[in-house]
């Protein structure tokens, strides 16, 4: 069992937040997101959202007390642990790498010292766990990423990144499921459809999630694309 | 698809909004929705509107439109020196139009937004539920931007209800100088205990740098203590970030769901709705109180406006 310990501090008079310390990245992620999950829908919760280590409930006070949502927050983050493996299908997601659609891929790659087929080879030979979604509509944070390919943000952000922009910051890789601004440079672009307006669940990637990326070269790219219009 | 009006001017942002996408930060969806919700629902109330209708929100200069049916209207939040025809108009009050007639709105002298509200409420993309615009991903709205010229205005079609009277007494009045209540937020240590007083202490002025998704807060720099970077962690409308340089901002309804500078306020839901009105310039004091005291001032808020507006507001 892994081990990893927390404290639970107000986030204004309706919220709590905790963040968890010890044990590795994806299992932090993948506890407090589950746990953030299994809160959501509780009697008086208004918001159960996470990051990557920390989640924050909030609540209607007139609906449950602080104390009473703090002791929520708690029993969800020690049942979370038990079963933060919960999607083993791994969700595939072909990508274009280089040239107009990943914009940063050549001065990342004299950055890093390595040549494309290594970016490209290093980024799509494992599986990522979706680590949470958030700062974009459906944008996806996904980890570990690989040691060899791990960078800063861009200096100054894109005004635009468009849909399905595949990029690499820090320890994660992370996937914009729909046109936002983005500071994360941008390495490819998958021609999948991540969003979904007509259905409940109308982002793809949800925490938990396993992906794994598979190179595809620009016509396949451009039929991908065509078959989803 | 009935047209309402077509925008002769657009102002200078004027956006479709209702009150927003509550309850979807975990899939990275900000809040949106009317900046001032108190003044919009207001509004909404005045002409007989379910509280979910869309109607348009102007910043700081407002529209000028042509009806092109006959309908009713209201507006709300900052006064805009709004005239149909020429006529001088009052804010929270029903007015009839016929088509063809004229609304045109000024700049305001005071607060950053006012509202126009049609009965049967505003025609916009729906967004997960939402009609409001959310500019940074072109979403909602009229395909996601600011009217511009041209633009119809098309009813949504919405069965009206009875119009609400709004007593004098509770129509929000607007200032430049704004008192938020807050607590100190989740890193507020990382301030210390006397630059978090001189946060709570000293006057911001709002500087220009100022949208849907924040406001910069300027008058002094704070001193940030040495700490490792921290990893995305939830946001929400109302948090006061402060970066290493320690100029704080406040974040508003548009915010995005996950930030990654310390947090070292959080403004109380019932004063929330009051910083949508902060224009740049304007004066800000953030005063600390504690939890229970910023339950019972939600409480005491939700009386004060009874059934006007709906359950929850003050959340």
């Amino acid at each position: 069992m892994t081990v990893f310990s927390f404290s639970i501090e107000p986030y204004g008079e309706n919220g709590w937040i905790a963040t968890l310390s010890k044990s590795d990245m994806v299992e932090r992620a993948l506890t407090v997101n589950a746990a953030a999950d299994a809160l959501r829908d509780r009697p008086g919760v208004t918001d159960a959202v996470a990051g990557v280590e920390s989640i924050v409930l909030r609540f209607r006070p007139s609906e449950v007390t602080a104390e009473a949502a703090k002791t929520m927050l708690n029993d969800a983050l020690q049942t979370a642990k038990a079963h933060s493996a919960r999607s083993e299908a791994v969700i595939e997601i072909p990508v274009c790498y280089g040239g107009e659609y990943g914009p940063d891929f050549e001065m990342l790659c004299e950055k890093l010292g390595i040549s494309g087929e290594e970016l490209i080879s290093f980024h799509s030979a494992k599986t990522y766990r979706v680590l949470t979604v958030g700062f974009a509509p459906g944008f996806a944070y996904l980890g570990p990423l690989p040691d060899e390919l791990q960078t800063q943000r861009l200096a100054t952000p894109r005004a635009h990144v468009p849909a399905g922009s595949v990029g690499v910051a820090g320890a994660m890789t992370g996937v914009y499921a729909l046109a936002s601004p983005g500071g994360w440079p941008l390495i490819g672009r998958t021609p999948k459809c991540l969003f979904d307006a007509g259905t409940d669940e109308p982002f793809l990637f949800s925490s938990g999630a396993t992906v794994r990326f598979t190179p595809i070269d620009e016509p396949t790219y451009t039929a991908l694309k065509a078959e989803r219009s | 698809m009935t047209a309402i009006a077509e925008i002769l001017k657009p102002g200078l942002m004027t956006t479709i909004q209702d009150l927003g996408r509550p309850g979807l930060r975990h899939q990275g969806v900000p809040l949106s929705g009317a900046a001032d919700p108190v003044s919009f629902a207001l509004a909404n109330a005045a002409i007989g509107n379910k509280a979910t209708a869309a109607g348009l929100e102007c910043t700081l200069k407002g529209p000028s439109l042509r009806f092109k049916a006959s309908g009713s209207f209201a507006l709300g939040g900052a006064d805009m020196k709004a005239h149909l025809n020429g006529n001088a108009l009052q804010l929270y009050t029903p007015y009839d139009a016929q088509a063809d007639d004229e609304l045109v709105l000024g700049a305001a002298q005071t607060g950053a937004r006012g509202y126009i509200v049609f009965q049967g409420g505003l025609q916009g993309d729906d967004f997960l539920g939402s009609a409001s615009t959310y500019l940074p991903a072109k979403l909602g709205g009229i395909n996601g931007r600011m009217l511009a010229a041209g633009d119809t205005l098309i009813s949504a079609g919405m069965r009206p209800a009875a119009r609400r009277d709004i007593p004098t007494t509770l129509c929000p009045v607007i200032a430049h100088d704004f008192f938020l209540r807050a607590l100190p937020g989740p890193e507020s240590a990382q301030l210390g205990a006397t630059e978090l007083a001189r946060f709570f202490s000293c006057g911001w002025t709002a500087g220009r740098r100022a949208d849907r998704m924040g406001l910069q807060l300027e008058g002094a720099q704070l001193k940030v203590l040495d700490a490792p970077p921290m990893a995305s962690s939830p946001v929400f409308p109302g948090t006061v970030q402060c970066p290493a340089a320690g100029e704080p901002f406040l974040l508003l309804y548009d915010a995005q769901t996950v930030g990654g500078y310390p947090r070292i306020a959080q403004v109380i839901a019932a004063d929330l709705p009051l910083t949508g009105q902060i224009r740049p310039g304007d004066r800000i004091w953030f005063q600390e109180v504690s939890a229970d005291a910023a339950c019972e001032i939600a409480a005491q808020k939700a009386s004060f406006y009874g059934d006007l507006l709906p359950f929850g507001f003050f959340r």
